[in-house]
């Protein structure tokens, strides 16, 4: 008889106490081969050649490609044992030679193409363009690294294709494996070592240690130098593994046992679907985890159904497996053949029928052989042990139904949850079936089909994980999140600041992307704009009154046929659906470009329908989230027609969410508009409450920047300058709203302060107005503009300095005053501004109740904004007496 | 030889479980399937068959097929370290499978 022995840090070696076993010929009982048993002492010194061959890196640390090299020797050669494998094969595991011919040859084509994906496809790094995080920009990067030392326990039903699902995915990702099989059926394993060695895998990398599960397992699962098992098996090893692997916490993957539902629908072609449910049970002699050895068929065709499967599995032929005419073979040990008897009997007594086997067969010359007649239980009733349990033998439960829903629930009624079948002439009816059933793999007019690039694993107890595919190359990596901010600075981490009492943040990324075109006439760029855009189909969102002032018109007769309609049903503080509406209509005109010609209303709206035109989903999908795009979205371009919002240059839509009462925000550079046409014939018209209001919230922008924990010298010099020209222009624009010039100033400002707060963000004035926007319908400028003052005393001692340039643009002669009167000052001179241009001064003047300002309060300091204030708001009794002051 | 021997705790376990169930057994040693690890013995309440060996140990009746007998040979019933799952550990002087001594099972009723 032939000798192996196991296989240690690259040497063939008897087990250390000595010890051997007899390997069994299943089709004659006969032993044909010793080999070495190894005990707890070869675990260990497997283990640790594993460990140090993976620590070393002369494996882990190869470059992918020279890995991928090696591993192709490796393919090759175990192709040049391939009739020696397959007789082996055959003789260990009871396999008919044309199915082990097949299962060799697909084993070391696996390893090849497994290989060649992961080094041509598989993600080893891969950058993540939108992290999530607006506080800390930065490089972040996901590297799939190997997770160490493997342990792949291999069952006997297929000892050479499951050994090298453990063992290709593990070595081509870097690992070192301890491959255990199964003591049936030990010997493939010891030959693929022998393949291994002769391709040069480096000490270490790959050792094989046959010997019994019950003295072996232990070693191997609980071992601290272990990271990873693979297992298959049954569900009740299974389970005592991830028990034993969970005291070192190692990572699992299990695929075990199964009890699958071949569904038979009423309109399956019968020759097939017969052809299938034997295919399904009796091939290998049902020793396959998920043989579909729950034949689902339905009333109207269970008679002839079954009496043509019967038929059917009367034909095959049982012999001995390398009988080239044989198709069905041995089962693998004699306990097994007792087990297949036992339950046999108990499936009678449960008061099934048999139809057809039940019995042993006997084949002549080969009397000592383990071999069982495919047999056919009829009158099953799903909970029946017979149809509960795993019978690893050819025996088929065949159950009767009568709707696709009935099928459905009786496929589902196990604990195992591995695969199925469905048979049927209609697939789509066939797939809503597939559907349904909760397992991880479903065959549809096909069964026991495997491919190396797709996965393979079970729901619910049929186990944990997935082989095959770029999924299971994945279970054999750990992954390692890298980041690497903008900035290496502790005084512009914002993070660092919560263990900080400076909570000024220092460094700035100044990322304001907007082409922006000013003057009087610029309206006739848009039809470059839209072509530099390479876009065709310009949608125009607008609301109703700038429909009706002819402003809309107005760009649609600039976009010439580049126009492909105009909606105009954007209300003021759009909505979540009022986004979907427009959205539906871009998609319905297939446009390729939004073109929003409005106020803030409008833009934050058109900003919204850019990312769900581009990404598709709802307005929902996107709203409260930062820093989520990864891409460029739809392109935007923007006609205001006010001078407030700045919206035509920022990274921000405000949504209001009406089931959360609350407005909400979509911020991301993403959804900054491509183009902004600063047009002074678009605001001529503009009434003047509107146009005090809306320069009162540019003027909040502005201030409110330069007030923040993020301003910035860039950002300082736009705020003040803004500043500068609200305070001179807007008495003007006022006093004659038909001055072309002075409402350019205004939109400049607007435009120039929209820069300033994308980047350095606004505070606690904003907190507030959107507050008592949400809650009261408060215009958003007038209720800035009421607060501001209120807000800016109230930071007086955090941005003293900033107050004071603030007064200087302001116009407030500062000269001899302390720093600090001067900070004061700047609120006295908005305060007067106000009154001078006839803006509302106090919230009670704008509808809000004195009652209201306790929960007024809380909202506001919920806000997002107040992270920006200069001074910390933690208390919300402080927010209340601002509240209070204002009203 | 006996057909079974019970480890000191695992009678009155098994003993224990018979009450909360409200069974009297007899417990049937038999054969289980567990896929591709081989087949384990387990435990479960059952009724005695005219061919059937029959034992009392401990004032438990166990029964097991004579087939099963002369795969295993004696049978030794011991609690699994997780009292918790009221598991017993089924060794026999002749394994059954590979994973013997590592498999648990609970008592079937």
């Amino acid at each position: 008889m032939e000798q192996f022995k196991l296989f240690i840090d690259g040497e063939f070696v008897d087990a250390a106490d000595g010890r051997t076993f007899e390997t069994i010929d299943p089709g004659t009982g006969l032993p044909f081969a010793t080999v070495a048993r190894a005990g707890k002492a070869d675990a260990e010194a497997a283990i640790a050649a594993a460990r140090r061959a993976f620590d070393k890196g002369d494996w882990s640390g190869l470059d992918i490609a020279a890995r991928i090299a090696i591993l192709q020797d490796f393919a090759d050669h175990i192709s040049q044992q391939g009739v020696r494998m397959v007789m082996t094969e055959c003789m260990d595991a009871g396999q008919i030679v044309g199915y082990a011919r097949i299962i060799v040859m697909w084993a070391s084509l696996l390893l090849r193409n497994l290989a060649t994906y992961a080094a041509t496809k598989f993600p080893f790094e891969e950058e993540i363009m939108a992290s999530g995080n607006a506080f800390s920009p930065g490089r972040e990067f996901v590297r799939r690294e190997p997770v160490g030392v493997c342990v792949g326990i291999v069952p006997w039903n297929f000892p050479t294709a499951l050994a090298m699902w453990k063992i290709a995915p593990a070595l081509i990702m870097g690992n070192t494996i301890v491959v255990k099989p199964a003591s049936n059926t030990p010997l493939t394993a010891v030959i693929l070592a022998e393949a291994a060695k002769a391709a040069g895998i480096p000490k270490g990398v790959f050792n094989v240690i046959p010997g019994p599960g019950g003295e072996l397992g232990k070693t191997l699962c609980t071992h601290p130098d272990v990271d990873k098992i693979a297992f298959t098996g049954s569900t009740e090893v299974g389970r005592e593994i991830m028990r034993m692997a969970s005291d070192t916490v190692k990572k699992v993957t299990l695929e075990l046992g199964g009890k699958s539902a071949n569904i038979i629908l009423d309109d399956a072609d019968m020759d097939l679907a017969v052809e299938g449910a034997c295919f399904g049970t009796f091939l290998h002699q049902g020793q396959i985890c998920e043989s579909g050895t729950r034949i689902l068929v339905p009333s109207k065709i269970y008679d002839e159904f079954v009496d043509r499967m019967k038929k059917r599995a009367e034909a095959l032929r049982i012999g001995y497996q390398l009988d080239p005419t044989a198709h069905m073979g041995p089962v693998v040990s004699k306990e097994q053949l007792a087990t297949v008897e036992h339950y046999v009997q108990l499936g009678q007594e449960e008061g099934a029928e048999i139809i057809t086997g039940g019995k042993r067969v006997e084949v002549e010359g080969r009397e000592g052989g383990y071999y069982y007649a495919p047999t056919i239980f009829t009158n099953v009733n799903n909970k029946m042990r017979i149809a509960q349990e795993e019978i690893f033998g050819p025996v088929a439960c065949v159950i009767k139904y009568d709707s696709d829903e009935e099928a459905i629930a009786i496929a589902n009624d196990s604990i195992y949850g591995l695969a199925g079948g469905v048979f049927s002439t209609n697939i789509a009816r066939a797939e809503r079936v597939a559907r349904a059933v909760r397992t991880g793999t479903m065959w549809i007019n096909n069964y026991h089909v495997f491919a190396e690039y797709c996965p393979f694993g079970g729901y619910k107890q049929s186990g944990v994980g997935r082989e095959l595919g770029s999924w299971g190359l994945a279970e054999y990596t750990q992954i390692k999140r890298i980041h690497v901010p903008y900035f290496s600075d502790r005084n512009t981490n914002s993070g660092f600041t919560l263990l900080s009492d400076n909570k000024k943040i220092e460094g700035f990324n100044y990322n304001c992307p907007t082409n922006v075109v000013v003057g009087h006439g610029s309206l006739s760029s848009i039809y470059k704009l839209v072509v530099d855009q390479g876009c065709r189909r310009a949608l125009i969102l607008t609301d109703p009154g700038v429909r009706k002032a002819g402003l809309a018109d107005l760009v649609k007769n600039s976009l010439v046929d580049f126009c492909v309609g105009i909606y105009d049903d954007i209300p003021q503080d759009p909505d979540l659906e009022s986004v979907d509406g427009a959205t539906a209509v871009a998609r319905e005109l297939r446009a390729d470009c939004i073109v929003s010609v409005g106020g803030g209303s409008v833009i934050d709206a058109a900003k919204v329908v850019c990312v769900t035109l581009k990404s598709g989903g709802r307005a929902n999908d996107y709203i409260n989230r930062w820093y989520a795009l990864s891409e460029p979205q739809t392109p935007h371009i923007v006609v205001p027609t006010t001078a407030g919002t700045g919206s035509e240059v920022t990274s921000a839509a405000v949504i209001t969410n009406k089931t959360a009462g609350r407005k909400l925000f979509l911020a991301d550079p993403r959804i900054t508009p491509n183009a902004a046409i600063l047009d002074p014939r678009f605001t001529v018209t503009l009434p003047k409450e509107i146009t005090v209001a809306t320069a009162m919230d540019a003027m909040t922008h502005a201030v409110e920047a330069s007030m923040s924990i993020m301003s910035n010298q860039i950002c300082d010099g736009q705020a003040l300058h803004a500043i500068r020209l609200i305070s001179e222009n807007l008495p003007l624009v006022v006093a004659d709203g038909r001055n072309e010039k002075v409402r350019l100033n205004m939109q400049i400002a607007a435009t120039m302060a929209g820069w300033a707060f994308t980047v350095a963000q606004t505070g606690l004035a904003h907190c507030m107005a959107h507050t008592v926007g949400t809650l009261y319908h408060v215009p958003h400028g007038a209720a800035c503009g009421i607060v501001l003052p209120k807000v800016m005393r109230f930071n007086v001692d955090h941005a003293t300095a900033k107050l004071a340039q603030v007064a200087q643009a302001l116009g407030v002669d500062t000269r001899g005053m302390t720093e600090r009167d001067a900070a004061l000052a700047a609120a006295d001179a908005i305060e007067a501004l106000m009154e001078k241009v006839g803006h509302p001064m106090r919230l009670r003047d704008v509808g809000v109740p004195q009652e209201a300002l306790g929960a007024c309060s809380l909202h506001a300091i919920a806000d997002s904004n107040v992270l920006f204030n200069a001074r910390p708001v933690g208390d919300p009794m402080d927010v209340y007496n601002l509240f209070a002051q204002a009203y | 030889m006996s057909l079974v021997t019970l480890d000191p705790g695992a009678a009155q376990a098994v003993k224990s479980l018979l009450l909360e169930g409200r069974a009297r057994g007899p417990i049937r040693i038999e054969l289980q399937f567990t896929g591709c690890c081989d087949p384990s013995l387990g435990l479960i309440v059952d009724t005695v068959r005219e061919s059937d060996l029959v034992e009392e140990v401990d004032g438990v009746t166990f029964v097991i097929s004579p087939e099963t007998r002369e795969l295993s040979g004696e049978v030794k019933i011991s609690c699994a370290d997780d009292k918790e799952r009221n598991a017993f550990l089924l060794t026999s002087s002749k394994p059954i499978s590979e994973w013997d001594g590592l498999i648990t099972c609970s008592l079937r009723m």
